[in-house]
C-alpha cells in the first residue's frame, strides 16, 4: 500500500469516526424512550434497580461502618419491597400499573430544610360542603355525582392502623407568577394569547391551546394547566395500553410527571380517561397518595379518543421545598377520627358507620404565597341508608398538633 | 454477592447515541432507526437480569442485541429494499427536511455509502466506528480478531473505492 493510499484511508477512517460520533437521535428521543421503558417495567425490575442503586450508594461511602450498612440494607430493602410492590399499609392499590421516573422529584426538587422549617402549618380538611360519596362508583373522575348524605352518623373504628413512621415530609411550593406560567407555555412552544380572569395566562400553538391558573382556595387545587387541541392531534404510536399513550404524549411535550404515580384508565366506547395519580414518598412507610377535598386520589389526567389525546390537565410543574414534621400516633389518629362526628343520641335514624380502613395520604392546603402538601390520615368505611350504600371518609391531619396552626 | 453490573440507566444514557448511530448506518430512515433503537433498549432492559459482566462487555452485549434487532428488521421489512439498494446502488429514500436538519448532512451521505456495503463489511465498519475493539467485532461476527481486522480493512477500501467512483 502506497503512503498516499494509506493517508487516504486514514482520512476516510477519521471521517467515519466523525460520522458515527455526530449521528444521534433527535432531541427529546432519549427522555421519551426512557419514559416509555419506565412505564413498562415490571415491579421486579424496579426492585432490582432500587437494590442496585442502594449497593452503588454504599460502595461510594466506604467509611460507613459495616454494622450500620447491614441495618440500612435491611431497613431500606424492606421499604423497597413495600413501596415497589405497590403495597400500601391500610390503603388500597386500585391502579392498573405502577410507574415513575427514576428521580421522584427530579426537575421539581427544591430545597430541603431542617425539621419544622415551615413553622406551624395549617391543617388539611375535607371540603365540608361535599357529600359523602356513593360507593357504587368505581372511579370518581368519570362517575356521575354521588347522592348526598349529610345527616349525622355514629362512627366506630374496626380497622387496623399501623403508623410505622413518626415523622413525614411536608412539601411547600411558592405561588407561581405570570412569568412562571409564561415559561411553562414557552416550554411547550406556545405563545401568550391573553390573560383571562382567573388565569395566569392563555397560550396557543398551532395544534393546541393551554390555560394556566394559580392555586384555588376552595375546593383546594394547586396551580394547574389544561391543554385542549385546536385541531385533531396526531395519534400517539405507543406500544402498551392507554396509560402509555398518555405518558408518551406528555413526554413528547416534556410534561411527563417526574413524580411517582399509579395509573388508572377508564374506557367508554372509544374514549379513555387516563389518570396518573400522584404519590409522595415517605421514608420508612412507602408511598402516600395525594387526595383532593373529597378524599379522591388525583394527579394528571389525559383524555384520549382512540390513541389521540383530546385533553390533558394537571398540576403545573413547580419546585417543592421540603421539611420533616412529627406525626401523631395511630391511637391519636383514631381518636381524632371518631371525634370528628359529634355524639348523638342513639336512634334508628342515625346510621352507624364502621370505619374499616385508614391510610396515610397527602392533602393540599392552600395558604397564600406558599401552599403545602401535608400528610394526613384518611379513614373510610361504608354504610347503607335507604338501600343505598355510601362511603364515609374522615381526614385527620397527621402533623403533630404542636406544629399546627389550625 | 455484589453485582459488577452498572445501573441500566447509566448504560442507557451512555450507549443510546452510539447504538442509534450504528442502527442508522444500516437502515434507510431515522424513523426506522428510532424504532429499532427503542426495540434494542426494550429488549436489553428485559434481559438485563441475565447479563453477565464477566462474560462480555456491556458494549458488546448491547451491540449484539442491536445487530440482531437490525437483522430482524430486515427480515420483516427491508430485505427487498436492502437487496435493491445493494444491487442497484439506488439512493436511500429522502426524509422530511426537519429530520434531515437534525443530522449532520455532510456525514449522512457517507453513512449511506456504508449502508450499501455487503452485510458483513457494513457491520465491521459500523461496529468498529461505534467504539468496539476488533476482538469484540470478531466475536459479534463470529470470526477471529485477525479476520475481523481483515474484514474491516477490506470494507474501508471498498468504501473508498465507492466514494472515488461515485462520490459521496
Amino acid at each position: 500500500m502506497s503512503e498516499s493510499e494509506d493517508q487516504e484511508l486514514q482520512a476516510l477512517q477519521r471521517q467515519l469516526d466523525d460520522a458515527f460520533e455526530t449521528t444521534r437521535p433527535r432531541p427529546g428521543f432519549e427522555d421519551e424512550l426512557w419514559t416509555r421503558m419506565q412505564a413498562r417495567r415490571p415491579a421486579s425490575t424496579r426492585l432490582r434497580d432500587a437494590w442496585m442503586g442502594l449497593i452503588q450508594g454504599i460502595r461510594e461511602a466506604p467509611a460507613v461502618p459495616m454494622g450500620a450498612v447491614a441495618v440500612l440494607l435491611v431497613v431500606v430493602l424492606g421499604v423497597s419491597v413495600v413501596t415497589l410492590s405497590g403495597i400500601h399499609i391500610g390503603g388500597g392499590g386500585g391502579g392498573t400499573s405502577l410507574s415513575a421516573g427514576s428521580a421522584q422529584y427530579g426537575p421539581e426538587a427544591g430545597r430541603a430544610g431542617p425539621p419544622g422549617a415551615f413553622g406551624r402549618l395549617p391543617s388539611p380538611v375535607l371540603n365540608p360542603g361535599l357529600p359523602d360519596k356513593a360507593a357504587d362508583g368505581a372511579l370518581p373522575a368519570v362517575t356521575a355525582p354521588s347522592s348526598a348524605y349529610s345527616g349525622p352518623v355514629t362512627l366506630t373504628w374496626t380497622g387496623k392502623l399501623d403508623l410505622t413512621v413518626t415523622s413525614a415530609p411536608v412539601f411547600r411550593y411558592s405561588e407561581p407568577s405570570t412569568n412562571t406560567a409564561d415559561q411553562f407555555g414557552a416550554s411547550l412552544g406556545a405563545i401568550l394569547v391573553s390573560r383571562p380572569a382567573g388565569y395566569l395566562g392563555s397560550y396557543e400553538t398551532t395544534d393546541f391551546s393551554i390555560r394556566v391558573r394559580g392555586s384555588v382556595q376552595s375546593p383546594a387545587r394547586e396551580p394547574s394547566f389544561i391543554i385542549l387541541p385546536i385541531r385533531a392531534l396526531a395519534p400517539i404510536d405507543a406500544a402498551g395500553g392507554s396509560a402509555e399513550v398518555a405518558v408518551v404524549f406528555l413526554a413528547q411535550h416534556s410534561i411527563a410527571p417526574t413524580w411517582q404515580y399509579t395509573s388508572e384508565a377508564t374506557t367508554s366506547g372509544d374514549q379513555t380517561k387516563v389518570l396518573l395519580l400522584r404519590e409522595f414518598s415517605i421514608a420508612g412507610y412507602g408511598y402516600a397518595y395525594l387526595v383532593d377535598g373529597s378524599g379522591e386520589r388525583y394527579g394528571l389526567e389525559v383524555d384520549l379518543k382512540g390513541n389521540t389525546p383530546t385533553l390533558a390537565t394537571g398540576q403545573l410543574p413547580l419546585s417543592l421545598d421540603t421539611a420533616s414534621y412529627p406525626l401523631i400516633s395511630a391511637d391519636e389518629a383514631v381518636r381524632s377520627a371518631l371525634a370528628s362526628s359529634p355524639p348523638v343520641a342513639a336512634s334508628p335514624a342515625v346510621p352507624s358507620v364502621a370505619l374499616t380502613s385508614a391510610e396515610l395520604v397527602y392533602s393540599l392546603v392552600v395558604a397564600g404565597d406558599h401552599s403545602f402538601y401535608a400528610p394526613a390520615i384518611l379513614f373510610s368505611g361504608s354504610f347503607t341508608v335507604g338501600g343505598k350504600t355510601y362511603v364515609k371518609r374522615v381526614l385527620v391531619p397527621a402533623v403533630d398538633p404542636s406544629q399546627r396552626s389550625s | 454477592m455484589l453485582s459488577d453490573r452498572p445501573l441500566f440507566e447509566d448504560l442507557y444514557r451512555a450507549y443510546l447515541g452510539r447504538i442509534y448511530a450504528y442502527v442508522r448506518a444500516q437502515v434507510s430512515s431515522s424513523a426506522d432507526a428510532e424504532d429499532i433503537t427503542a426495540q434494542v433498549f426494550m429488549n436489553a432492559y428485559q434481559a438485563y437480569a441475565r447479563f453477565e459482566a464477566r462474560n462480555t462487555t456491556p458494549a458488546a452485549w448491547l451491540f449484539r442485541i442491536a445487530r440482531n434487532a437490525t437483522l430482524d428488521h430486515f427480515r420483516a421489512h427491508g430485505r427487498r429494499e436492502r437487496l435493491r439498494r445493494t444491487i442497484e446502488h439506488q439512493p436511500m429514500a429522502e426524509e422530511d427536511p426537519s429530520g434531515m436538519a437534525e443530522e449532520r448532512i455532510q456525514y449522512r451521505a457517507l453513512l449511506e455509502r456504508v449502508g450499501r456495503l455487503p452485510e458483513r463489511q457494513r457491520d465491521a465498519i459500523s461496529l468498529r466506528h461505534s467504539g468496539l475493539s476488533f476482538e469484540e467485532v470478531g466475536t459479534l461476527l463470529k470470526c477471529s480478531e485477525d479476520a475481523a481486522k481483515m474484514l474491516y480493512h477490506r470494507a474501508v477500501k471498498g468504501l473508498r473505492d465507492a466514494v472515488e467512483k461515485e462520490g459521496v
